[in-house]
């Protein structure tokens, strides 16, 4: 493909695209503004709709970028050191991981659910992710078994998500609109759990393009020994950390680190390099759409990000499948 | 020679003895356990000897149904998982890996929210729609046969997350709609006859058809080819087997909810104690699932005594490690 020569322009294209629909992002919701309106607010020349802007959409829209640019690496980086171009964290059962410990607090304390929250999602995350690794390590080096095994970690986590909503009916729709998936609400104080994906991104972008480790093939991986699995073990950490600080977020919103990586790869080949931040700038325009979309169509009422992103990561997943298939 | 045939075919019948009796006792501690315990003696009396006493009438209207319903569903999803299995070859397919239950209760969920008034008799055709949809969907990608059990299971998983977003958005947009969660989860709790007759005449029908396409299904595994050439239709069986699964789990569905893992972990049990015969193995297969999922409604009332839990959870917290299991099982052949 001629495009994959050029993968600078991709990149430039895509940020400009980003940035045109966070200023259209920005006027969308109860509230219209222009994006006109928004520039002026933003220089400071006007002072119509400073509040809302301010203190609600940018914040929101900053986090959209931040969480969709996170679950996309961390979906290329799943799907690298797998060697499968199926995973992604929320297939794998990290996103449910999360997802359990963090219906658990939000359900047995209530009240101290906004601190609290974010470092049990993380948590939960881990645990998934730990116990991955400890059902994995004493078997061979082969990462196939580690997909099968997040299945079935997840439906565990899935039974006890349950568990918790039947037993205490109370607290049901606040679990559940954060299980969807929702950017509704969060603003600047939700912006400190992020601060993890602002740097891990950058360091993973740098550390990739040095050595093009999602690429090497198996035989390449053995002649280096040992030390290939530490790493791998390494970006697996760094793949959890990035999804437990989204989910922590905006709870558990899927397709986007299984699509975006793909659409990556279409885009500019699978070399690491281009890969990792081309993913990342389209989820974080994945989900800015998502979130814009869901705000902007039925206004008052919003249709959770994660609704949005299954309805348009769905389809382009079945697509995939199919051309899968095909290839074969 | 002769002697190990006669050997196993005893060996059948003991399993099969056993198996019937398990099936027995299983209603009967079903039937007594409760949140009102009562004694094996007053069951009996109960069911043989009827009269007006108050535990007569529990047993009667509330939990004999209950208990029949657990049989049967078990039994329904666990021929469904075997058909799956057989058709598609890969250990790992199960109504639930299909995207087969997902798909029944997204329609569902729509279909009791977009037409509340709507009897529960019709919800079940609501149910096949959305079963065969989840499932046709899966199975064109894991038709070719070439599919590893990883990559279905991925591409299932996706299905499945897929349809219960969708499922949860919809329910999110309608708070009323809440009510929905517990029968999402998967339970038999609450159930009376007026539910065996709705699930009753579809897995009536289903089970016995899968019995009587137990001699087709078990050459079509033998491989497609020598299928053809022992003169049996592979796409036609294909096709009807595919039409069982989806009434069998489909009708589970819009009785019960999702129940998980039964449709997986039975065929496999089935398959190691009467060997690769599709004509044994699905009669097992039935009565297996049917003792699972009652032993499995028993334990669901104590988990939190006196609260009862879906029977969902625990079939969930007891198939997630048979599918670590086979997983492993799975990978070791390869090597």
């Amino acid at each position: 493909m001629n495009a994959k020569k050029h993968p600078y322009g991709i990149l430039s294209v895509l940020l400009i695209i980003l940035v045109m629909i966070a200023f259209i992002s920005l006027g969308i919701g109860a509230v219209y503004t222009s994006p006109v309106e928004v520039f002026t607010n933003l220089i400071g020349k006007s002072q119509s709709n400073h509040f809302i802007l301010f203190n609600y959409r940018i914040p929101r829209m900053l986090l959209a970028v931040i969480v969709g640019a996170s679950l996309a690496v961390s979906g290329a980086i799943l799907q690298g050191i797998l060697k499968n171009p199926l995973a992604s964290p929320d297939v794998i059962g990290v996103t449910k991981g999360s997802g359990l410990f963090a219906v658990a607090v939000l359900i047995i304390f209530p009240g101290a659910s906004m601190v609290a929250l974010p470092f049990s999602a993380f948590l939960g995350a881990a645990v998934i992710a730990i116990a991955l690794m400890l059902f994995s390590y004493t078997q061979s080096t082969k990462t196939h078994s580690l997909a099968l095994i997040g299945v079935a970690l997840g439906a565990i986590c899935q039974a006890g998500i349950q568990y918790f909503m039947i037993k205490f009916p109370d607290n049901v729709n606040t679990t559940l609109l954060w299980l969807t998936g929702s950017l509704w609400g969060r603003g600047w104080n939700e912006m400190w759990f992020l601060i993890p994906c602002l740097i891990l991104i950058p360091l993973i972008i740098i550390f990739i393009s040095k050595l093009d480790i999602l690429n090497l093939g198996d035989e390449m991986a053995v002649g280096l020994g040992e030390r290939i699995k530490y790493v791998r073990y390494t970006l697996l950490s760094i793949s959890v950390i990035l999804t437990g600080a989204s989910v922590a977020v905006v709870g558990s919103i899927g397709f986007i680190g299984l699509i975006s990586p793909h659409i990556g790869r279409r885009l500019v080949g699978s070399r690491s390099k281009f890969l990792l931040p081309v993913s990342a700038l389209i989820g974080a325009l994945f989900l800015l759409l998502a979130d814009t979309v869901g705000r902007g169509v039925v206004p008052p009422i919003e249709i959770p990000s994660g609704i949005v992103t299954a309805i348009i990561g769905a389809p382009y997943f079945l697509y995939l499948l199919r051309r899968e298939q095909k290839n074969k | 020679m002769n002697k190990n045939i006669k050997k196993q075919r005893a060996r059948r019948y003991i399993i099969g003895f056993i198996s019937v009796f398990l099936l027995i006792a299983g209603i009967f501690i079903h039937v007594s356990v409760g949140s009102s315990s009562i004694g094996i003696t007053d069951v009996i009396k109960a069911l043989f000897q009827p009269d007006n006493s108050k535990q007569t009438t529990v047993i009667q209207t509330l939990r004999l149904p209950r208990a029949v319903l657990a049989a049967l569903i078990g039994a329904s999803l666990a021929v469904a998982g075997a058909l799956m299995q057989a058709i598609t070859r890969n250990s790992l397919a199960s109504p639930q890996v299909f995207g087969v239950n997902a798909g029944a209760s997204l329609a569902i969920v729509v279909a009791t929210i977009l037409f509340p008034e709507l009897h529960s008799k019709t919800t079940v055709y609501f149910a096949f729609l959305g079963s065969a949809l989840g499932g046709i969907t899966v199975y064109l990608f894991a038709a070719g046969g070439k599919v590893t059990h990883i990559k279905l299971a991925l591409a299932g998983m996706a299905v499945h997350l897929f349809l219960s977003s969708l499922t949860q958005g919809v329910i999110v947009l309608n708070e009323d709609a809440t009510d929905v969660l517990y029968w999402l989860v998967g339970s038999i709790n609450g159930k009376n006859w007026s539910h065996v007759l709705i699930l009753l005449p579809w897995s009536v029908f289903g089970l016995l058809a899968a019995f009587i396409m137990g001699r087709s299904i078990s050459i079509l595994v033998l491989g497609e080819n020598m299928a053809t050439g022992l003169g049996e239709k592979v796409q036609w069986i294909r096709l009807v087997s595919g039409v069982i699964v989806i009434i069998l789990a489909g009708s589970s569905v819009a009785v019960a909810g999702p129940i998980g893992f039964i449709g997986l972990m039975v065929p496999h049990i089935a398959r190691k104690l009467v060997g690769g015969d599709y004509q044994r193995i699905l009669p097992f297969s039935a009565l297996l699932g049917g003792i699972l999922l009652i032993y499995a409604d028993i334990l669901s009332r104590f988990i939190a005594y006196p609260f009862e839990s879906p029977v969902g959870i625990v079939t969930a917290l007891i198939g997630a490690p048979f599918f670590l299991y086979l997983a492993r099982k799975g990978r070791n052949i390869k090597q």
